[in-house]
């Protein structure tokens, strides 16, 4: 606990403010916005693995986008190194990207199909400052044997490479300016199982070369296993859980991290009689539901969980692993796979013993 | 021994893009039995989808072309059925989901519209009666009339002008018989209150559901095989896990026979009672589902599932099979497999193609390997 935080979020918010109609202002509707992340409070160590797993909807890019400064925050503070990021405006935030860098999960949308290899690796570099083709050409060359491309490829096209290829053309030109954190949002889910492990592999020995913390945003509960030191669990726009990654993954706290490691297909095909019992979707984030996110769709709901919303809190016997749920004492001997049942009709009641 | 619902007899898919001609899946045999599930897993590229649409010949030709072999379903072979008489057997013969359900449901219909025409379609045929309704127009078509020219087609509608407004207006609001049935198969896959989502539209469902209306409109039609390709993998997983759980009892109640198509070897594993792996347009193994994920006899096989990550970080590295799948255009000689095989041998990189073979005491547990048994035996 000596070490400074390398990026701190506190209470960390940003709206999407929907459009008004006429119609809307006159009849004194209120302002209506969406609420993507609201109020969240996350710490990245210098040189370690964040997780942030959750599903679509929850807010997860978002957040992403808040800490690269490619969002700005409607509310709550960012500090990068002990400095207040959201201050920082014009040259300054420029120079100061070179700390942070982004591989988007799109590889096909975030290349210049009109680029060369060496112009879209070598324009972050560009970026801070560095203008002869010469200089960029030969850092480019560099870089591609670091992500597992040959140097020789300077000139190629994106469309040349296959998935895969270009995720590491991504992640080469986030590598180029020597970043202290990643933000990785979805960096494997376009790829297929073989091509995933051997990016992940990349990622994983890359940070044991240079010192550079990541940030892993995916939905991918396996790739988290296997990167992150640590993990946080996102819902609707707040963090349900935090906490290193073996403590969440096995032991898991919140109702909505054992609902979603119980849906989790697991390739053993005795999980043929098994049944999910979480019911109903995800809500919208205009109208959050008050109290606890999850509250409509727990099995171990309480009055007070639709009426207060539950703080993020340490509880005893499980330490470093903090937990937004009022029942979390109650409810931690729940093993995911009491989520699932074995038998014919899908029931609505909670798992016996709690 | 059952009668196949379907039975694929070496069947080759061809793509033909200018002079090239690529093939896409490779004598490929498989006979799917009544009630039973049939998953295929394989990688991106590998042939799965385009296998599921040359199916109900749904694949569009040209670019592609049936190269050879044949697909027996109901005593006919699909492969020599003209196209325009396809539609009949569709739906309720064989019915499909796909991935994206947004994209296979009309945005302009209810949902109950959409699946009236399914339950109509379903008991028109059952009654013998003409599928499509005297009472609404035919749809326009080419075939009937001089097809027009470029520049008539840019100054004029190319629907009739007329028509398209009584298309649009052809509610099946009209079939209020249907009511019923409609509410019936909405129950069927779970859908609370089917009464408030018969009059949405599909934009305003969530993802889950929607793929539940699609679930609904496929059985609605009682077909003989069902395919799904990839029916879960646009989804969340919690609602994924809702949706297999969903399918896993529609597979006990109707008893349908499935083709599953994946890429994720955990769905399949929940669902299917028979895999077959594909590698670059073959079929590499085949063989019931427990003991492919228990004992392959493949290597691809075996390197697909050790590829999955189960572990953490501090526990080393990821298996990853080394190289990059085959290009189909320029398939290697022998087993497609064998740059990137730890085993591979002199026979391997030579034609022909190790053929599907049963295991020596399991014939259902087949596998196009030379060295099967030493795979095996590998732990």
């Amino acid at each position: 606990m000596t070490t400074p935080p390398l990026v701190e979020a506190i209470d960390l918010e940003k709206e999407f403010p929907l459009t008004r109609t006429a119609g809307d202002v006159l009849a004194g509707r209120p302002r209506r916005a969406i609420r993507a992340v609201d109020g969240v409070s996350l710490s990245i160590l210098p040189g370690e693995t964040v997780g942030l797993i959750g599903e679509s909807g929850s807010g997860k890019t978002t957040l992403g986008w808040l800490i690269a400064r490619l969002h700005d925050a409607t509310g709550g503070a960012l500090r990068f190194d002990g400095a207040d990021l959201l201050a920082l405006q014009g040259p300054a935030l420029r120079r100061w990207r070179r700390n942070v860098q982004v591989v988007f999960q799109d590889p096909v949308g975030s290349l210049d199909p009109r680029l060369r290899v060496w112009q879209i690796v070598g324009e972050p570099i560009r970026a801070q400052g560095e203008h002869s083709r010469r200089v960029v050409r030969a850092r480019v060359r560099e870089l591609l044997p670091t992500v597992g491309l040959s140097p020789d490829c300077v000139d190629q096209y994106p469309h040349e490479f296959s998935g895969g290829g270009r995720q590491r053309l991504s992640l080469a030109r986030a590598l180029s300016v020597d970043p202290r954190l990643i933000v990785l949002d979805e960096p494997t889910s376009s790829l297929d199982v073989a091509v995933q492990a051997q990016i992940l592999n990349r990622l994983v020995e890359l940070q044991r070369e240079r010192p550079v913390a990541y940030l892993l945003i995916t939905h991918n509960v396996a790739a988290v296993r296997f990167a992150a030191d640590r993990v946080a669990v996102m819902y609707l726009g707040r963090l349900v859980e935090v906490g290193a990654v073996r403590a969440v993954l096995e032991t898991p706290l919140h109702p909505y991290t054992k609902a979603l490691l119980a849906a989790v297909p697991v390739a053993d095909a005795r999980r043929r009689r098994t049944r999910f019992r979480i019911g109903g979707d995800v809500p919208s984030l205009i109208d959050p539901p008050p109290g606890c996110r999850f509250a409509p769709r727990c099995p171990f709901v309480i009055d007070q969980c639709r009426t207060v919303y539950p703080m993020l809190r340490e509880i005893p016997g499980a330490p470093g692993q903090l937990v937004a749920c009022h029942r979390a004492e109650e409810v931690r001997n729940v093993r995911p796979a009491e989520l699932l049942s074995t038998g014919e009709a899908p029931s609505a009641t909670p798992p016996a013993g709690v | 021994m059952t009668e196949p619902v379907v039975s694929i007899e070496g069947l080759s898919i061809d793509y033909v893009v200018g002079a090239g001609r690529f093939r896409a899946v490779s004598d490929l045999s498989l006979d799917i039995a009544p009630g039973q599930v049939v998953g295929i897993v394989g990688e991106t590229g590998c042939g799965k989808s385009t296998l599921a649409q040359a199916i109900p010949r749904l694949l569009p030709e040209p670019p592609a072309t049936i190269g050879g072999g044949s697909i027996r379903f109901q005593g006919i072979d699909l492969v020599k059925v003209p196209q325009w008489k396809m539609p009949a057997i569709r739906g309720t013969g064989i019915n499909m989901i796909f991935q994206e359900p947004l994209n296979s449901l009309n945005p302009a219909y209810r949902i109950y519209d959409q699946i009236a025409e399914a339950v109509r379609i379903r008991q028109a045929r059952e009654a013998g009666r003409p599928v499509v309704d005297p009472r609404t127009p035919p749809p326009f078509d080419y075939a009937h009339g001089p097809r027009p020219t470029t520049g008539e087609s840019m100054l004029r509608p190319v629907v009739p002008v007329g028509t398209e407004e009584k298309v649009r207006r052809r509610s099946l609001r009209r079939h209020p018989e249907l009511y019923e049935d409609v509410l019936e198969y909405l129950r069927l896959v779970r859908i609370n209150d089917p009464e408030t989502i018969l009059n949405l539209y599909p934009h305003e469902l969530s993802g889950g559901m929607r793929q539940r209306v699609m679930i609904a409109m496929a059985l609605s039609e009682r077909p003989a095989l069902l395919i799904a390709d990839e029916p879960t993998s646009a989804l969340d997983v919690t609602i994924q896990a809702q949706v297999l759980t969903l399918m896993k009892e529609l597979i006990e109640e109707i008893r349908t026979s499935i083709l599953f198509i994946s890429h994720d070897l955990g769905v399949i594993a929940e669902t299917a009672d028979v895999l077959g792996v594909m590698y670059a347009g073959r079929l590499v193994e085949f063989g019931p589902v427990a003991e492919v994920f228990e004992s392959p006899r493949h290597p691809y096989t075996k390197a697909l599932l050790r590829a999955a990550p189960t572990r953490y970080k501090s526990d080393g590295p990821l298996t990853s099979i080394p190289g990059s799948v085959a290009d189909i255009a320029h398939p290697p000689p022998g087993c497609r497999f064998h740059p990137r095989c730890p085993l591979a041998q002199s026979v391997c990189r030579s034609d022909p193609a190790p053929r599907l073979l049963g295991a020596p005491d399991r014939e259902e547990h087949r596998s196009a390997c030379h060295f099967a048994d030493e795979v095996a035996k590998i732990p």
